[in-house]
């Protein structure tokens, strides 16, 4: 009866209501009687004694002894939740009524928090209706999680009458979308939740509107963002969930706004978003994760792979100084020198591409051609050598990443070649083929060479080694690589090897990462705040190496240029720290 | 509910529904369902209307179900390998012919039955379905010497209730009841009476039922007044203080959209303004209004021995 509104102004035949209390009434269902007085009647048809035994048994195994009793734990044997999750999942319960902000730092399982919460109300009876919006990218791993770890028949929003299902996932951008919209907003969701809240900060926005004019009883925002930072922006996420917490827009302006981002009676600020929010945080106690052991492995290319590295060096300046370049252009030629660095294959595949694009004439395609012929001297791969060494010394299993298919493929016979077992893992492959090779290298395969760290579904705490083939240039990318290890649940220390190549530019990365950014020592979860910060202001990191690689005419010149990138970010880190 | 306790609910639902138990230990059932159970547990609604349309023999499926995992994995770990079967005549002349032999494929899917898994929570519900009307008389418990003596019986109206106590949160309690329709006695912890003594569905010989001295709808107002008065003696802080949040989350939006409202410029915003205050103010009455709701879990008549 929980599931509707206005429960208390409805009353009819079956339903009796008698005033018990001044706080309260008490309603008697009487349909059940009917069908008694029926089969009294007609004498019959009779239940069996023992089925009527047996569901007394399943009610009072299921019966809810208390108000504040967490009854979750003892339906989910598969996951055993944190000290931190659980007080989170009791604190939002009872005593926020079921509204709050969930703003862990990332990593700390906001997703198992939103869990609990969701399976507690619905053993309780209190959410049979209930909606959850995330990103499109995370629909299915929300579906996925839902129903292995915590025995939720989750649905994944495809079709229209997707919406018809007790708990459905939705994207955001789809439900507030003709024909989508009309019928979610005639729905009464018992609980939402919405993934990736801190996007709805801006009031302005479609997706602020459609979010306001939700039906709901409950409501979790999660978000790892700090939206503290900007008054304004806190001021509108909780006015989604509870209006007027924070007084009206005038009042919070004039008591807690002292500028933009600076607020003023922080202390009573702080108190009164205790009640509405719980931000749990890595330094905390009770939350342990295991060490990172980075080990940068430099590498002196062969003779060949040299004259090829120079080669396309020389190709790709050639190319970037001609006139009227555009930015896409410079992206895909600084593409081929990363290549390189990374497997005759990759580079070899790239160039084939761009001689079928050129036009017949034109003189572009006879010095492709040249290069071609200089990976035909190419014989041997200086870092497969080298990985297939570590891998050899490495106890236990081991995750490769590389940016490149090409290389991937190449890394698959190698790795064959030397009775290694291993499968290959992309973001082309669907759910099943995913699954299918994760179970793969659970089981019998040593290695995994994976092309995408992003994305769901990758949880590997059972495998503490990890091999960067080759970097990508993103430093959440890199983040998001080792996060697929280093995460909670993992119980060993972490190893991470960086494979570089001499004398090219994936020296100069390598050093922009690790030694400017401190990235492999970072705080888990502290780079995507300073990355986005940086990037909403100076344009995305990739940008600005091509670009700088394209103007330096000498390694010492390219070098100061890096750090220069590396000092910005730098910069930002410390304005985060200073928070 | 134990591993135990489940394992005891699994095995009582399915004796009820008279499926043919295959094997058994303490820690898991083997099972081949009955044409009941299997329409109500194996969710093959085309399957079933395509038997009953041509009128077929239907072949139910079977399942092992695990109750104790850990311990049942611990016992056929311990069981020694069987040894494959000598081949028949028949098996071997297929294999020279075809290389194989063709075995049957038993396709039993295996499932650990926790508390809190789906297959327990379909059986809880399909025991609540079908459990929820009896008719029954007790047996009597001794013998009559004389063939033409002849006992009373008393009808009773035994009702099973769940009272549920909610607001944001939620608490429930089981009160059974029973009503004697001979003298309009109510009786408490009436179930646990009823499962002290033998019932059957049948009227036993030298038994006779006295005459109701009330009706079946007066039994459910006394019944329902019985339990009224036990509520009242309740303690109610906890829907005081919903109450009063209740009271407090009002004022508060009431001090959000005064502004706004006072600031809109023309009548259709002001009307948009309002229409959002009021789903605002149904949401929070919807999260906090206290409320006690009575139903039923199952109900039933029931013949007992004597008069009271």
């Amino acid at each position: 009866m929980n599931n509707r509104l206005f429960t208390t102004n409805f009353s009819n035949d079956d339903t009796h209501q008698k005033p018990i209390h001044p706080a309260v009434n008490v309603s008697f269902q009487r349909e059940w009687f009917k069908e008694l007085q029926q089969r009294i009647e007609h004498n019959g048809p009779w239940d069996q004694w023992s089925m009527f035994q047996l569901a007394m048994e399943a009610r009072e195994a299921t019966v809810i002894h208390s108000f504040d009793e967490l009854l979750c734990l003892r339906s989910l044997p598969s996951i055993e939740p944190m000290p931190h999750q659980l007080e989170t999942a009791k604190r939002v319960l009872n005593e926020m009524g079921g509204r709050a902000i969930l703003a862990d730092e990332v990593g700390l399982g906001k997703t198992i928090e939103a869990g609990l919460i969701l399976k507690e109300y619905l053993l309780r009876g209190l959410v049979k209706k209930a909606l959850i919006l995330v990103p499109a990218s995370l629909v299915l791993q929300w579906v996925r999680e839902l129903n292995t770890k915590f025995g939720i028949a989750a649905v994944a929003q495809k079709k229209s009458h997707s919406w018809g299902y007790e708990i459905v996932v939705a994207s955001i951008d789809t439900a507030k979308r003709d024909p989508h919209r009309e019928v979610v907003l005639a729905t009464d969701y018992d609980l939402i939740i919405i993934d990736e809240a801190h996007k709805l900060k801006n009031k302005k926005t479609t997706n602020y509107q459609f979010a306001t004019q939700l039906s709901k009883k409950y409501c979790l925002l999660l978000t790892a963002t700090p939206i503290q930072n900007n008054l304004e922006e806190l001021f509108n996420l909780i006015s989604l969930l509870k209006p007027g917490q924070l007084g009206a827009q005038g009042e919070f302006n004039s008591n807690y706004v002292a500028d933009k981002r600076l607020p003023k009676n922080e202390e009573q600020l702080q108190h009164i978003l205790s009640s509405i929010m719980i931000r749990n945080r890595r330094g905390d106690g009770g939350i342990h994760f295991t060490k990172r052991i980075v080990r940068n492995i430099t590498l002196e290319l062969s003779k060949e792979e040299q004259a090829l590295y120079d080669a396309v060096t020389d190709f790709v300046q050639q190319q970037a100084n001609q006139d009227g370049i555009d930015i896409s252009s410079i992206l895909s030629l600084v593409t081929l020198q990363r290549e390189v660095c990374s497997s005759r294959d990759a580079v070899f595949l790239t160039l084939v591409n761009m001689f079928k694009k050129t036009a017949e004439d034109s003189p572009v395609r006879a010095r492709v051609w040249e290069l071609v012929e200089v990976i035909r001297a190419i014989t041997s791969n200086t870092k497969a050598e080298k990985a297939l060494e570590i891998i050899n010394e490495c106890e236990g299993k081991v995750i490769l990443f590389t940016e490149y298919r090409a290389t991937q493929e190449y890394l698959l016979q190698f790795f064959e070649k030397h009775n290694i077992p291993a499968v290959p893992y992309r973001g082309g492959m669907n759910r099943g083929k995913k699954d299918w090779m994760m179970d793969i290298f659970r089981g019998r395969a040593r290695v995994l060479i994976a092309t995408e760290a992003g994305g769901e579904g990758i949880n590997l705490q059972f495998c503490n080694n990890m091999i960067n083939f080759d970097l990508p240039w993103n430093p959440m990318r890199v983040e998001q690589r080792i996060g697929r290890v280093h995460r909670l649940g993992q119980t060993e220390d972490v190893n991470i090897f960086n494979l570089c190549t001499k004398n090219t530019i994936e020296e100069h990365i390598l050093h922009l990462l690790h030694e400017k950014i401190n990235l492999f020592e970072l705080v888990i979860g502290e780079l995507d705040h300073i990355i986005e910060r940086l990037e909403s202001k100076e344009g995305s990191i990739e940008q600005r190496l091509a670009k700088a690689i394209l103007r330096s005419r000498s390694s010492q010149q390219l070098h100061e240029e890096i750090d220069h990138i590396g000092a910005s970010i730098t910069t930002y880190q410390k304005d985060k720290i200073n928070n | 509910m134990n591993t135990k306790q489940i394992h005891r609910f699994v095995l009582k639902y399915l004796e009820a529904t008279q499926c043919e138990i295959l094997d058994k230990s303490p820690y898991h059932i083997k099972v081949k369902l009955s044409q009941a159970a299997d329409r109500e547990l194996t969710n093959r609604p085309y399957y079933w209307s395509f038997i009953d349309r041509l009128n077929e023999t239907p072949e139910t499926m079977s399942f092992l179900f695990v109750t104790d995992e850990e311990k049942y994995e611990a016992t056929v770990a311990q069981q020694p390998v069987e040894e494959p079967k000598l081949l028949t005549p028949e098996e071997k002349a297929m294999e020279r012919a075809y290389g194989i032999v063709p075995k049957p494929l038993p396709r039993i899917p295996r499932e650990h039955l926790h508390f809190g898994s789906s297959r327990l929570k379909q059986l809880f519900e399909s025991a609540e379905n079908n459990g929820s009307y009896v008719c029954l008389y007790q047996e009597p418990q001794t013998r009559t010497l004389h063939p033409y003596d002849s006992r009373p019986y008393t009808v009773w109206l035994g009702i099973n209730y769940m009272v549920e106590f909610s607001c944001d949160l939620k608490r429930e309690e089981i009160h059974s009841l029973g009503i004697s329709l001979v003298t309009g006695h109510c009786q408490e912890q009436f179930y646990d009476r009823l499962t002290s003594m033998r019932l059957s569905p049948r009227l036993p010989a030298n038994v006779h039922i006295a005459k109701n001295g009330i009706s079946y709808t007066k039994a459910l107002s006394i019944a329902e007044s019985h339990l009224e008065k036990r509520l009242k003696s309740y303690n109610y802080e906890w829907a005081e203080k919903a109450q009063a949040r209740l009271q407090e989350e009002l004022e508060r939006l009431e001090g959000f959209y005064k502004p706004l409202l006072a600031q809109a410029t023309d009548e259709e915003q002001k009307l948009e303004i309002e229409q959002l205050k009021e789903k605002r103010e149904e949401e929070i009455r919807w999260q906090y209004e206290p409320r006690v709701t009575v139903s039923v879990i199952n109900s039933g008549i029931f013949h007992l021995d004597g008069i009271d």
